[in-house]
């Protein structure tokens, strides 16, 4: 598979290329991409077994909260994620004050619609990230890859880091904790997919496991950083990436001496005549 | 009189069996005052009232019935039946719609609240828009078609503040054929609460509510719906409804055979997704999933959009 971008073609967000009515300069637009994506949103369970090229995931919004949510989104910096700036989107999008109560879980959609959004920006600009160097990083290691595409996730937060600390608070309420949770694990899923990984081992969970941890902590280090162009978040993540490969091949050594341990031992066992 | 006794022969249809063989016996044995409400076309049509199969005027006479029985008693017996949590429901219900916070601020918006004689809805929407939101151009049109329902409606705004009161109106009139004093295009929000299992033709009455709503109104409906997703408690829950409800209804209300249409009813009533098919149908547009249940699903509230 040469080009892990092209994965999972129909983009969810991109289907409202079909009725934009307010937008246009969506922070998201600029990847918004018309598909044959019939955006039936009555039932939009949005599981996803793997990444299929040809099954695209039913679109976890559908075409009148994309609307309002899209139009709500610009006033984020402003307003925060609130149902203020849902009202003012509705207001935005043509429709009446009332409709923004249709959406289920209120300033929480928003939230999730940045966190969609984002997911989306960042496999959409994955080619780009990765070739941007002069030595281009496919040639590099799948680490390397994983740490710049988890960084240009990281500067998706950049126009809303002063409101982030708030959203990650209701994230974390218990009614939206398994929400966050899978949208957190399908970003690290497709930071993986798309920085090449083909793993079908065990390491399969603890790199997810592990990225999730790197990336939820230098989200947060970032919503306190004011070095210049997120100088010292950049070196957290750094930091924290390079524990993770060092823990990961202490672990793996371990494992490895643990086996061969065990298994000597099974050896001498037989040797001496237990029926093993 | 003969209307005690016909309510006399619908006790004991808890029994599958019973309730077939004798649907057609005597549902029209009784002669009754015509309905102030015109009769829509398929009033003859066959519909459900309990596990008993009847046409749909017969339907609407036997629920106005229930509902004149019950109108006195019913805040109270809805206390016992739910052990109160329909007060907490209704709470969510109004603050989840969140009736009055416009931008700018004070824009008026006219909310229609279907079936809602006693106003328990309509008075919750008043006191979030015009208290919590702080917006008195926010009006409430109570519906219902049973005279007795709104006439203690009425009794209880008396105790509202005078602002409440006059942001007040009500409105006798059948959901499935509203009055052309609504006109189309005209709310921003339609509610029915804990009353479109009654209706005899709910879809007329969803196409009703879509015709009057504007476009981008939201249709808001709360009703008792399905526990299936958790067996033990749908267990506990079905027996809690199918013995202790009509036996509350006996010793508190004095009329068991209202409670035990009351829990016949909402085992008729079409599950989750079922429901909001039937909404989409009407031509509303479903945001998510489009229902959210409430106490594992024993209530569950359905929302739909009217397209732009």
């Amino acid at each position: 598979m040469a080009s892990p971008c092209v994965a999972r073609t129909a983009r969810c967000l991109s289907a409202s290329a079909r009725r934009q009515t307010a937008s246009s300069t969506s922070a998201s637009s600029s990847s918004l991409r018309a598909t044959n994506n019939n955006s039936n949103s009555s039932s939009s369970s949005s599981k996803r077994a793997y990444h299929s090229h040809e099954h695209p995931p039913s679109p976890p919004f559908g075409p009148v909260d994309r609307d309002i949510l899209a139009a709500a989104y610009k006033h984020v910096p402003e307003h925060g994620f609130s149902l203020r700036a849902i009202g003012l989107g509705a207001r935005d999008a043509g429709y009446p004050d009332i409709s923004a109560s249709v959406l289920p879980d209120g300033q929480f959609s928003l939230i999730r619609y940045h966190l969609v959004a984002q997911r989306e920006r960042l496999a959409d600009r994955s080619r780009e990230v990765l070739l941007k160097d002069e030595a281009p990083l496919s040639a590099a290691g799948v680490g390397e890859k994983v740490a710049a595409l988890t960084w240009e996730r990281l500067m998706g937060n950049k126009d809303v880091i002063h409101r982030w600390q708030e959203a990650l608070a209701v994230m974390a309420q218990p009614s939206y904790l398994p929400k966050s949770l899978a949208e957190l694990a399908a970003l690290s899923d497709d930071i993986w997919f798309l920085a090449g990984d083909k793993a079908v081992d065990p390491s399969w969970y603890t790199k997810r496991a592990a990225l999730s941890m790197v990336y939820s902590s230098s989200e947060l280090f970032m919503t306190n950083d004011r070095s210049p162009n997120f100088l010292e978040t950049r070196q957290f993540l750094h930091r924290r990436l390079g524990e993770v490969q060092s823990v990961g091949s202490t672990l793996g050594s371990v494992g490895q001496w643990v086996g061969f341990t065990l298994n000597a031992g099974v050896n001498v066992l037989r040797s001496k005549g237990v029926p093993i | 009189m003969s209307a005690p006794s016909l309510l006399r022969s619908r006790a004991g249809l808890l029994r599958p069996t019973a309730c077939i063989s004798r649907m057609n016996q005597r549902l029209l044995s009784t002669t009754r005052q015509p309905r102030s409400s015109e009769p829509s076309s398929t009033s003859d049509r066959q519909t459900h009232f309990g596990f008993e199969t009847v046409t749909e005027s017969v339907k609407r006479e036997r629920v106005a019935e229930v509902f004149t029985s019950v109108a006195e008693s019913y805040d109270k017996m809805n206390d016992l039946m739910s052990l109160g949590v329909h007060r907490l429901w209704k709470d969510y219900f109004v603050s989840s719609l969140n009736p009055g916070a416009t931008n700018p601020p004070g824009m008026p918006q006219r909310i229609l609240d279907v079936a809602g004689g006693t106003g328990d809805i309509a008075f919750r929407m008043l006191q979030h828009a015009h208290v919590n939101n702080g917006n008195p151009n926010v009006h409430v049109t109570i519906s219902d078609i049973n005279p007795a329902m709104l006439a203690v409606g009425r009794q209880r705004s008396l105790a509202l503040p005078a602002s409440h009161q006059s942001s007040l109106s009500f409105l006798e009139a059948n959901a499935e054929v509203l009055p052309s004093s609504l006109e189309d295009n005209s709310l921003d929000l339609y509610t029915v609460a804990f009353g479109i299992r009654n209706f005899s033709n709910m879809p007329a009455a969803l196409k009703e509510a879509y015709r009057v709503l504007k476009p981008g109104g939201v249709f808001a409906c709360m009703e008792f719906s399905k526990v299936d997703k958790y067996p033990l408690f749908n267990a506990i829950y079905k027996q809690w409804s199918f013995s202790a409800i009509p036996l509350i209804g006996q010793l508190v209300a004095g009329d068991r055979d209202s409670y035990q249409y009351l829990v016949e009813s909402i085992e008729r009533f079409p599950s989750q997704t079922e429901f909001r098919d039937m909404i989409a149908d009407a031509g509303f547009t479903i945001v998510g999933k489009g229902y959210e249940d409430l106490t594992g699903g024993v209530a569950a509230i359905h929302k739909g959009i009217k397209p732009l």
